[in-house]
């Protein structure tokens, strides 16, 4: 790897879409209007091209014992603190990049999926060709989303990941409540925000647990000290000390990527415009959590306890927001749901030791999901605004395109065989088995869930008899939109590929899971194959291939045609059935329909105590402390009383009275 | 007829003096208030001249020529002051702008 190419790529990387960002927010109003688009596509575009060549560098290096798969570049110098200048080596907090795998599967899906976004954004944020209120401010938000996500992936130190932590969660807060005359947004927005702070609180005393027990930020010094168990000046480090870090930063990872029990923001977070969802509350930022947890290997691995807690909160949030979609009426939500549940696949990966597998979902759910939310936003689109589901149906015809899309999306995300979705779950799926069969379980029936609720919202949107509500004139996406839509569906079958090798005898007799996309993976991950005695061995998952264990494939196959099944059975053949069902068990319907009443229960338990403190707060502020205040002021404003009556505006009374002082001083000089 | 000394002058300008505050204190239109002021300004350029004649000096003198300037100027910057008060409120009753009341 050449480090001056490395250390100028990843500069373009971060300068070209802020770039394009602030050209968008100095110039788009006053000159661009309509053309905003064209400074941060072109910015991510360089974005995308200076990844691509990242990946190249690094995946031309041979991973062998003298040469590294992982460069660390450093930018500039930025901080220096008391304590580094006191020992002595200046060691500074600086701006530096981790270039490794795991960097560039992270930047090529972000500032790939960005850019088909951004241009399906031009059309979809416009209404009759005319741009709406706040095209500039969009893309210049957009521009600065793509800036702080890469800044998150390509940061080598946690004092710049928690600077991009933040930057994505405020573009996200930013464009959450991109419509902020309404007010459902606007409290969306406020809301996102402050659950984020609670995971955020407990990602930053991670942080600073991780300065006080190994005196340094940077991932290579920190993580080659968690590999050894012991700090640099070789005391060594307890498990409850490691439990500790790992968990802090998961509290952080439990917010931005909306687990349990802080997903809550997550669904009302589709307020924002469909792109924004597609972008930042599917495919990258909500990522993020994982992203993390897997680079932070070397610390969670040294904690059982913490990976257990990682696998359990996963896999349970996989199964609750699958039981929740199961009755949504608002696609959006169905979708934003699906995100959590499919959120919770990749931590149960982690959790299980499988962060290649968790990594390789991340990778392709950014795809299929993507293309899902776009999907919905060109129904949405062509339908005014309307994406209830009970309002229209049986668009397949009026939106052909969006229908193919949206299937190829919905086959993915249900894991059907052969297409992208499949590939990374089943691999999840398997290494959860092979570590406990409950979590294991938990990913089966989760993937019929996916399965069922994913058709059950296609069939109802595109098949059928034709619904159109009264007045709204039904039409296709052009093709500005229909263009990434058709792209993503490309990825959304083919991204899976990248981690399977055509084998005889393998799956289907010519499919054999695990291949490039893991080799490659595996060195920038590889805490995750030497966890302390839990390790399960990369060669006992071969074997188990290899030996003819395709068992499980076929079964979580089996599984996703079964819930594709059901779906079309209850939704399109038996239409009357869905309904006796919920009619039948009322309380479990009512339950899941209204989302198990969490916000309910957190308002009751959380928001109402809180704001009764602060209510309390106030009335001490507004009436004891201010009548300490008053009293005190009581002081001056008697003296004005009193001489205030000097100052009666009077210009001959001021004459007067400087007349009498003449006199008076005349009188003293003269007298003595 | 006696010579005239130096008391004499002084007098002249204390009661010169004495005549402009008064006026000053009691008149309320602004140009007779300002005229007052210029009595007492004259008050103290007697005052200037008798001490220089006292002391047969010329720059008490010179001094008064220079203050005769001084108040001429004064007065063209003044007036134009007064101009502007009487339009703003249509009168020159100087009580008019007492705006501030303790």
């Amino acid at each position: 790897m050449d480090e001056q190419t490395l250390r100028t790529c990843g500069i373009l990387i971060l300068l070209l879409p802020l770039g394009g960002a602030a050209l968008a927010g100095a110039l788009g109003r006053p000159v661009l209007r309509g053309r905003t688009h064209w400074p941060v596509i072109l910015g991510v575009l360089g974005a995308v091209i200076c990844s691509f060549i990242l990946l190249g560098q690094v995946r031309g290096v041979e991973a062998t014992n003298s040469h590294s798969v992982t460069a660390v570049v450093s930018v500039y110098e930025w901080i220096a603190t008391g304590a580094e200048a006191a020992s002595g080596a200046a060691k500074w907090f600086r701006v530096v990049f981790l270039i490794d795998p795991l960097t560039c599967i992270m930047l090529v899906t972000v500032t790939g999926v960005s850019l088909l976004v951004i241009i399906y954004s031009r059309d979809y944020m416009r209404e009759n060709g005319h741009p709406e209120r706040g095209y500039e401010r969009f893309f210049a938000f957009l521009g600065l989303f793509v800036f702080s996500m890469c800044a998150l992936v390509l940061s080598g130190n946690f004092l710049l990941l928690y600077l991009g932590w933040e930057a994505v969660g405020l573009c996200s807060y930013l464009l959450i409540g991109f419509y902020y005359t309404k007010p459902s947004a606007a409290a969306a927005a406020k809301k996102a925000f402050l659950v984020n702070r609670i995971g955020d609180f407990g990602f930053g005393l991670g942080i600073l647990l991780i300065y006080l027990t190994f005196n340094a930020l940077d991932y290579e010094t920190v993580f080659a000290m968690a590999k050894a168990g012991e700090t640099a000046s070789g005391v060594p480090l307890t498990e409850g000390r490691f439990t500790a870090i790992a968990l802090l930063l998961f509290c952080g990872a439990v917010g931005k990527s909306a687990q349990l029990p802080l997903y809550v923001w997550l669904p009302d977070a589709m307020e924002g415009p469909s792109p924004v969802s597609a972008l930042i509350h599917a495919a990258t930022m909500v990522t993020a959590g994982v992203y993390m947890v897997a680079r932070c290997g070397a610390i969670f691995t040294q904690s059982a306890l913490a990976m257990t807690v990682v696998a359990v909160v996963g896999g349970v949030t996989a199964l609750y927001a699958a039981t929740i979609a199961l009755t949504q009426q608002d696609m959006k939500r169905v979708l934003a749901y699906s995100t959590i549940s499919q959120l919770g696949y990749m931590f149960l990966g982690v959790g299980v030791f499988a962060a290649t597998s968790a990594i390789f979902h991340l990778y392709t759910h950014a795809f299929f999901k993507a293309l899902l939310f776009l999907a919905a936003g060109s129904l949405m689109h062509g339908m005014g605004g309307i994406i209830d589901m009970r309002q229209f149906g049986g668009l397949k015809r009026i939106m052909p395109w969006t229908c193919l899309t949206f299937w190829i999306g919905a086959l993915a995300l249900a894991g059907f065989p052969l297409l992208s979705g499949f590939w990374s779950k089943d691999e999840i799926i398997h290494r959860a088995f092979a570590h406990n069969a409950i979590l294991g379980m938990i990913g089966l029936v989760t993937a019929v869930l996916t399965a069922f609720y994913t058709f059950r919202m296609v069939f109802r949107a595109f098949h059928g008899p034709q619904r159109v509500p009264e007045g709204v004139h039904a039409h296709e996406s052009g093709a500005w939109m229909l263009v990434p839509l058709c792209v993503l569906a490309v990825g959304a079958i083919g991204a899976g590929y990248a981690n399977v090798e055509f084998e005889r005898g393998g799956f289907l007799g010519c499919f054999e899971p695990g291949g490039s996309f893991e080799e490659f993976l595996n060195p920038a991950v590889i805490a995750f194959e030497r966890g302390a005695g839990h390790a399960v061995a990369a060669a006992d998952h071969e074997t188990e291939y290899a030996g003819g264990g395709h068992g499980l494939m076929y079964l979580s196959a089996a599984l996703a045609i079964l819930g594709i099944f059901a779906a079309w059975w209850l939704y399109v053949k038996r239409k009357g059935i869905p309904n006796r069902v919920a009619n039948a068990l009322p309380e479990a319907y009512d339950l899941s329909y209204n989302k198990y009443y969490v916000d309910e229960i957190y308002d009751a338990a959380v928001i109402r105590p809180l704001r009764g403190g602060g209510r309390l707060a106030f009335g001490i502020d507004e009436y004891f402390i201010d009548g300490i205040l008053w009293l005190v002021t009581a002081i001056p404003r008697l003296l004005a009383i009193m001489l205030k009556s000097f100052q009666g505006g009077s210009l001959q009374g001021y004459a007067v009275t400087m007349a009498a002082g003449f006199a008076v001083i005349l009188l003293l000089m003269l007298m003595a | 007829m006696p010579e005239p000394v130096t008391s004499h002058y002084i007098v002249i300008g204390a009661a010169l003096f004495a005549l402009g505050l008064v006026g000053f204190m009691a008149r309320r239109n602004l140009i007779v208030m300002f005229l007052s002021t210029e009595v007492m300004f004259q008050g103290v350029v007697v005052n200037l001249v008798a001490f220089a004649r006292m002391h047969n000096h010329l720059e008490g003198q010179a001094f008064a020529l220079f203050l005769l300037v001084v108040a001429a100027v004064e007065a063209a910057l003044a007036l134009g002051l007064v101009v502007l008060l009487h339009r703003r409120k249509g009168t020159l009753d100087s009580e008019a702008w007492a705006a501030m009341r303790g």
